[in-house]
């Protein structure tokens, strides 16, 4: 199917989100749509996904115009939506959000649940995913989600698929499985339009690209003539840096040493220690455990046994709140459900964390927490409206700003960051970075879970790397390098030793 | 009309129509006042001057806060337990229970527990007080550690409670006439000039601590962080279980005011069928008032238009003479209506 977006406007009150964006996706075809955090992107495909209407412009499918009443009716045309946050429902298992749609298509029909189960298990074989389809949602991880909601489009046997960032979460072995899941479908005649931040992922599986700036068409054409440099200059305008970042600093002292922490099921036995004033990585596959390490330390889980040392001191964290005393931060990955308060506005979004440290007799200083997310506003360049907006109401990359201004706002000793770039631009991504080496600068240890390479390659001074809850390794100088780092994580031995 | 006038509807309109589709409130509160005109037209204008039928105005509207006054009170409480997710079916319960406490406490028949001990007059009236409220906390407690603690969902959690609160009170109370000492009366009916008003003054004070609580503390915006979003609440350090306990012991402290005020009133209380419906009533003005089930969403001033306009309803039921077992119908239909209402805007 063919489909095309023509001089589309769109507006939320005074804001000009979209103006004169135009848009086409052919058959058997991979469009990009690229541009930075809040450039529109996301507002465009929700037009196109009829949960926004236009304000002026037109949609047509193999060249009739339609209407959309509604999220229901593209989908009935055969458009298929995986959006930014993901939109499972907990309580129900894999395969009955995967035949979601088409099971409300059956009406009062007799449900069939082993066919659903049969076709499930079929779609997972071809996707390489080790899943029993009838585990509830709610016990999966975030990477999880994405997948099956990937999956449920290809099982909907939809003509055009929207993927909006649908790898944010993911590492490079299910990209990997998610893009030759594509290219079939592809080859099926199916049209997708693919929204990343990640340019290597762009040029390795799409067709053609359009890039968005403030809601205008700035540059279009086919992948194949540019390279990543050239899609982010043309997203920010300028040229992005792509060196090393790394600086060696003097090693400070010891802040937190992890000795033999274990929780059952989870992670096993993980000893390690970390300096004031070094990033420090912790990498892995989807499954190694190392964000549920962290939450553990971060007091929001219980410690079989092991013992945690803070400055040379034993502590027993036994909430969040007490690592927050502590001087712990941690960002968790998924924002949607791990950090974003949808009743919130966007100052108390990014002051929650910091209340009870500025409160008087338990009264909020909101000029305190205004002041303070206006001075990160500038170095994280977050973009919104008024600071009592709600904070939906932001693009996905700035709401990921606006958590990352939350646990800077605590001024933390220790800052572990869980996949601190979901969804960011990579202008913005290069602004992080900048505040996370300044941070290390100061004296304060930061710790980088992440599953992108090279994230972990320009940005930390050392690198342990995880498989199956087990700490398999640590990397410094020249053993860290992409090889090894794949090696361990697969479950390699820490054979290379230092010569 | 003239074009300037043309002018001034349409950008009246345009304010209506925003605020009607993003205020919650203030649909809320037009709603309110049509109730208040509706209540106005019922009463009627047959009065000789204008002063008499201002003093009858205001007389009738005098009536119905002061007869809401405790039930309302116990909304106020009812609003951050459900802002929290959670729900308090024992707010009846622990009504009929803290007012046995009170009356058996200050029993002026010759068997009160103060007066055995030898504490009479206004000591034996703050002792009692304190000692109620505090009373009121202890059972609210008892249900905020059984669902904080004890991980028991609120529903079963208070549905138990109100079950064993109830009926031990009319087991120990059952053939007791405790009566209060006429100072105790004071308490609800002293006149301000001409007016008895202190139950509406009361309400009024506890509103606006209640919404200074929920929009500028720690603890109200935890109410809504954990409401909306329970994960991430304690994934930013919010101590979940605190929270969640004190809305529930919060609750019993509001409801034991609530029965103080209701003692004091009428100087007597009726042990089995005090408070019975009452968490029905606080539960439909916090959600009339925009309240989600939910959790996460709440208004304090909406909750107060939203017993208003339930007390308004019940008034006027009453002048229009609607027989007293169909006022119900009535009633569940104005809530199920406003909650449409809110629904539709939230939509669109
Ligand atoms: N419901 C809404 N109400 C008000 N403003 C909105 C709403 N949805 C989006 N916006 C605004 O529209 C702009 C574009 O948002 P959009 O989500 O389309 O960005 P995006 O390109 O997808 O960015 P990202 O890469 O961060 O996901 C932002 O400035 C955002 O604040
Ligand atoms: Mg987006």
């Amino acid at each position: 199917m063919l489909v095309e977006m023509k001089h589309i406007y769109k507006s939320f009150a005074n804001n000009h989100v979209l103006k004169d964006v135009s848009l086409r996706i052919n058959e058997g075809e991979i469009c990009a749509l690229l541009g930075e955090n809040g450039a529109g992107k996301s507002t465009l495909m929700n037009i196109l996904g009829g949960i926004h209407q236009p304000d002026k412009g037109d949609i047509y499918l193999d060249g009739n115009k339609v209407v959309f009443d509604g999220p229901a009716h593209p989908i009935n045309l055969g458009i298929c939506f995986i959006h930014q946050e993901l939109n499972l429902i907990n309580d129900l298992p894999i395969y009955e959000n995967i035949f979601l749609e088409s099971e409300y298509k059956s009406g009062f029909r007799r449900v069939k649940h082993t066919y659903m189960i049969q076709e499930t298990q079929k779609i997972f074989e071809r996707m390489g995913v080790d899943l029993d389809p009838r585990t509830l949602v709610k016990n999966l991880d975030s990477s999880y989600k994405q997948i099956i909601e990937i999956c449920r489009a290809v099982i909907m046997e939809a003509s055009v698929i929207i993927m909006d960032e649908p790898t944010t979460s993911l590492t490079d072995s299910e990209i990997e499985r998610v893009f030759a899941m594509m290219e079939r479908l592809k080859e099926q005649n199916v049209g997708i339009i693919f929204i990343s931040h990640k340019l290597k992922e762009v040029m390795e599986v799409c067709d053609r690209y359009t890039v968005l700036r403030d809601g205008k068409m700035v540059s279009e054409g086919q992948v194949a003539d540019v390279t990543t440099k050239d899609l982010a200059r043309y997203m920010v305008g300028y040229d992005v840096r792509t060196d090393k970042l790394v600086r060696e600093r003097e090693k400070g002292a010891e802040v937190l040493r992890a000795e033999q922490l274990t929780c059952e099921q989870k992670f096993r036995d993980i000893s390690f220690s970390v300096y004031e004033g070094e990033v420090v990585g912790f990498t892995g596959l989807l499954g190694d455990g190392r964000s549920e390490l962290f939450q553990t330390i971060f007091g929001a889980d219980k410690i079989t046994s092991g013992k945690l040392y803070l400055h040379d001191k034993e502590v027993k964290i036994r909430s969040t709140m007490d690592a927050i005393k502590h001087g712990i931060g941690y960002l968790p990955r998924n924002r949607k459900e791990n950090a974003i308060i949808k009743d919130m506005d966007i100052v108390e979004n990014s002051a929650i964390a910091s209340w009870e440290k500025y409160a008087r007799w338990g009264i909020i200083q909101h000029a305190v927490h205004k002041e303070k997310l206006s001075e990160l506003q500038k170095t994280l360049k977050i973009r919104m409206g008024n600071y009592s907006n709600n904070i939906t109401s932001l693009s996905g990359g700035n709401q990921q700003k606006v958590v990352l201004a939350k646990w800077l706002s605590t001024n933390p000793k220790v800052l572990v960051l869980d996949n601190p770039t979901q969804g960011v631009d990579v202008g913005a991504k290069e602004d992080i970075y900048d505040i996370i080496l300044r941070l290390a600068d100061e004296g304060i240890a930061v710790i980088i879970l992440s599953s992108e390479a090279t994230e972990i390659l320009r940005l930390c001074n050392r690198t342990y790397v995880m498989y199956h809850g087990h700490l398999q390794g640590e990397l410094t100088g020249e053993e860290m390098n992409e090889q090894t780092m794949m090696e361990l994580a697969t479950g390699g031995a820490a054979s290379i030793s230092v010569s | 009309m003239t074009e300037q006038n043309t002018n001034v509807m349409v950008r009246f309109l345009t304010w209506f129509k925003h605020n009607w589709s993003n205020s919650p409130l203030f649909s809320i509160f037009i709603a309110l006042i049509v109730m208040v005109i509706l209540q106005t037209i019922v009463l009627g204008f047959d009065y000789p001057t204008f002063g008499d039928w201002f003093q009858s105005w205001i007389n009738n509207w005098l009536n119905i806060l002061r007869n809401n006054a405790s039930i309302a009170i116990v909304a106020l409480g009812m609003t951050f337990v459900i802002m929290t997710g959670g729900i308090d079916l024992a707010v009846g319960a622990t009504l009929v229970t803290t007012g046995a406490l009170a009356m058996t406490l200050l029993d002026a028949t010759g068997n009160g527990l103060l007066a055995s001990m030898g504490i009479t007059g206004w000591g034996a009236i703050v002792i009692t007080i304190i000692v109620v409220i505090a009373f009121g906390y202890l059972l609210g407690a008892l249900i905020g550690v059984t669902v904080s603690r004890g991980m028991v969902p609120p529903f079963i959690a208070t549905l138990g409670a109100m079950m064993v609160f109830r009926s031990v009170t009319q087991h120990y109370m059952q053939g007791a006439s405790p009566r209060v000492p006429s100072e105790f009366l004071l308490i609800s009916n002293l006149k301000i000039g001409d007016y008895m008003i202190m139950p509406i003054i009361y309400w009024l004070v506890i509103a606006a601590i209640m919404y200074y609580i929920s929009k500028h503390t720690t603890f109200g915006r935890q109410i809504i962080a954990v409401g909306s979003n329970e994960r991430a609440a304690r994934l930013s350090g919010i101590n979940v279980k605190k929270v969640k306990f004190w809305v529930y012991a919060l609750s019993g402290v509001l409801v034991a005011i609530a029965a103080i005020i209701q003692v004091s009133r009428i100087g007597s209380m009726d042990f089995a069928g005090s408070g019975r419906g009452m968490e029905m009533d606080a539960i439909a003005a916090a959600v009339v008032g925009g309240t989600s089930m939910m959790g996460g969403r709440g208004f304090i001033l909406g909750t107060v238009y939203g017993m208003l306009i339930i007390a308004v309803l019940n008034n006027l039921l009453n002048l229009f003479g609607v027989p007293p077992l169909l006022r119900d119908a009535f009633k569940g239909a104005i809530v199920i209506a406003a909650v449409l209402l809110q629904r539709k805007e939230q939509t669109s």
